[in-house]
């Protein structure tokens, strides 16, 4: 279970010069500080998918990114299945699978040796890595190119490998940060036959992401948040009703 | 930190460009050098020896032995002129043009009779600024005539052989240099190794650096790497790694080069005094070299991966690390400065330290209580270095700009 409370993350901004009109007027700017996160609280719980809706800018990967460790909170809480992500990241980081859309791969290596550093960084020995990546290349479908060094594969190729590496250890929750961004249709169904794979298997997933239908298909629960703040939280069906419309309604209907 | 070590020096091996600055470039470099320099200046010196050269006499007339002596040498071959003593520039105009290769000018006061006439002057025009062996060939005949018109004047004035050498040479001052021909040769080419050695062991960790740090965040692995659950001192120190076994590995093939080719190469064209140079330098004296440059090269790597780890980009990073280069240069040259030695202040100070250490141990001079501030200083650089390389990695300022 994955458990957010009062999430606050604030940047000061080196050059106030070179912000754009736009990010002037922003009601985050406060002084020296952007706040770009200032209140979020979401959960999601074993088997759950949750939808992580924004629009640009409104703090998702900043979100996502305090969730995986990368950043420290301000404030606010975050657990992993009761631990403290603050306390103790380094254990909260053998818990979490994380992939963005944006994330990239070593291109010198092999996809199997890409998968396998990741397995070797989380403590796994190499049976358990080898019988990990036949599983995987059977779920994924990855035999034709993992034995290729990564530095030519397609975007799908290389989305498929990053997910296999982002869940080489069996993580207790998986983080998806706009993960089809920039895929193809085929290698779209695989991520969302994927997710739907580790929804089947009880692992609570966060996913943001800007393709409402791809919402509709996988996710039990919706949180919406702009300007740093939760504007919605519920599951599925209470977000539809929002508008009793279309789910983009329902979003529109969210933020304002 | 292993893992991540282990990890980044397969990928660094599989990358041709990072391969070619770390081994092929030091590997290649000092053949280059030491070849290029020896085979072209010997190929022009033996040109020039070979070559027969043309030349006039002006006032010929008046020095009629050396100018029947001058032709007669198979190397020269003389050219009719009409000129005149007073032409100045026509004679200069003659030489420039090359019709001949040089011109000499008789005055009509010329006489062999040094009693009566004194000390001569013959003017010699040429084009002295390349290679050229004109005076060389015109002094040979010239002492000839000299010695002999000296000899008769001795005889004239009746004076002995042994005062004749007092004549000519009242004093002699002879020369007794302390210095070996290790320490001459070591004076002169001692301050550009290390200016070599320095600049290609940055070289050869400059790339592996932009690539592990500014490339991690252009491809995007650097924040899956971030939140994998090593800490962040062990994949400071994995990066850091790889970054100095690249720079010692290429420290290692320089030095390892230099010393290799040295001797071949002067063996191979016989260049005695390079052999017994290079011969002189002991084993330890290149291990020493070797080991002085292991902290210099944990400067650099943790310069360049605090560098590197701040860029948005490979090519960002490329801009920070040109300066470095530059910077680095400033030790060297402060280490070439005449009166600089491996002393007081001097030996205290990282980088210039190890460059005049550096000379001193091809020389045959060095002092080996200097290594004591030498290691301390350079590794207390180092070492600090290396702290804020992990200070620096820690910072979300840094990694998500």
């Amino acid at each position: 279970m994955i458990e957010i409370s009062h999430l606050a993350k604030k940047f000061k901004v080196e050059n106030p010069k070179k912000l754009s009109e736009q990010e002037r007027k922003d009601p985050r700017l406060k002084g020296k500080f952007f706040h770009s996160v200032q209140d979020v609280n979401f959960m999601c719980d074993h088997g759950q998918v949750l939808g992580l809706l924004g629009p640009n800018g409104a703090g998702k990967t900043t979100t996502l990114r305090m969730l995986s460790t990368a950043l420290a909170p301000d404030g606010g809480s975050i657990k992993i299945n009761g631990v403290d992500v603050l306390k103790n990241p380094l254990v909260a980081r053998q818990k979490i699978g994380f992939l963005s859309g944006s994330t990239g791969l070593y291109g010198r290596l092999t996809g199997r040796e890409n998968i396998a550093y990741f397995g070797r960084l989380h403590g796994m020995s190499d049976t358990a890595i080898a019988n990990k990546i036949d599983e995987l290349t059977e779920l994924l479908d990855l035999s034709t190119f993992l034995e290729r060094r990564s530095e030519n594969f397609s975007t799908g190729m290389k989305q498929r490998i990053s997910i296999a590496r982002a869940v080489v250890h069996d993580p207790e929750v998986v983080i998806l940060d706009e993960p089809t961004t920039g895929l193809d249709i085929m290698a779209t169904q695989t991520v969302i036959e994927f997710i739907k794979g580790l929804k089947d298997k009880q692992v609570p997933v966060i996913f943001s992401t800007h393709h409402l239908d791809e919402v509709e298909q996988l996710c039990d629960t919706v949180t919406v948040i702009d300007e740093g703040r939760t504007k919605y939280n519920g599951d599925i069906e209470s977000f539809a009703g929002l508008s009793g419309k279309t789910l983009h309604d329902s979003f529109m209907v969210s933020i304002i | 930190m292993w893992l991540v070590f282990k990890k980044e020096v397969i990928e660094l091996l599989r990358d041709r460009k990072t391969l070619f600055f770390m081994i092929a470039l030091p590997l290649l470099f000092f053949p280059i050098i030491f070849g290029g320099v020896f085979y072209f200046s010997g190929k022009a010196i033996q040109e020039a020896q070979e070559k027969t050269l043309k030349f006039a006499v002006v006032g010929g007339e008046f020095a009629p032995i050396l100018t029947k002596q001058l032709s007669a040498r198979d190397d020269l071959t003389i050219v009719k002129t009409s000129l005149s003593s007073d032409d100045e520039a026509g004679i200069k105009a003659f030489v420039k043009t090359e019709k001949v290769d040089f011109v000499l000018v008789v005055p009509s006061t010329f006489s062999n009779d040094v009693l009566s006439s004194g000390q001569q002057t013959i003017m010699l025009y040429l084009n002295d600024a390349g290679l050229n062996m004109v005076q060389r060939r015109v002094n040979e005949v010239v002492k000839e005539i000299e010695n002999t018109n000296q000899q008769s004047a001795f005889i004239s004035l009746g004076v002995s052989e042994a005062i004749q050498e007092g004549l000519l040479n009242p004093i002699v001052i002879e020369k007794v240099s302390i210095a070996d021909k290790r320490e001459d040769l070591g004076e002169k080419i001692g301050g550009f190794i290390p200016y070599l050695v320095f600049i290609l062991c940055l070289q050869g960790a400059m790339l592996p650096a932009t690539d592990i740090g500014a490339g991690e965040k252009e491809r995007g692995t650097l924040e899956t790497l971030l939140i994998t659950p090593i800490p962040r001192q062990d994949l400071v120190m994995g990066k850091f790694f790889t970054i100095a076994f690249a720079g010692v590995t290429s420290a290692m093939v320089t030095i390892g080069s230099m010393f290799v080719w040295g001797v071949l190469l002067a063996q191979g064209m016989a260049i005695k005094l390079i052999t017994e140079f290079m011969g002189a330098i002991s084993p330890i004296d290149f291990v020493l070299m070797f080991l002085m440059l292991v902290p210099v090269v944990a400067i650099f790597a943790s310069l360049l991966l605090s560098l590197s780890i701040y860029a948005r980009s490979f090519k960002e990073a490329q801009g920070y690390m040109t300066p470095l280069v530059f910077l680095t240069i400033i030790p060297i040259i402060i280490a070439l400065l005449p009166g600089i030695e491996l002393k007081g202040v001097y030996a205290w100070i990282p980088l210039t330290n190890v460059a005049l250490a550096m000379k001193e141990l091809i020389k045959g001079t060095m002092d080996y209580m200097a290594l004591i501030p030498i290691f301390v200083s350079t590794s207390v650089i180092a070492g600090l270095l290396i702290a804020f390389c992990v200070y620096w990695f820690k910072r979300e300022k840094v990694l998500f700009r």
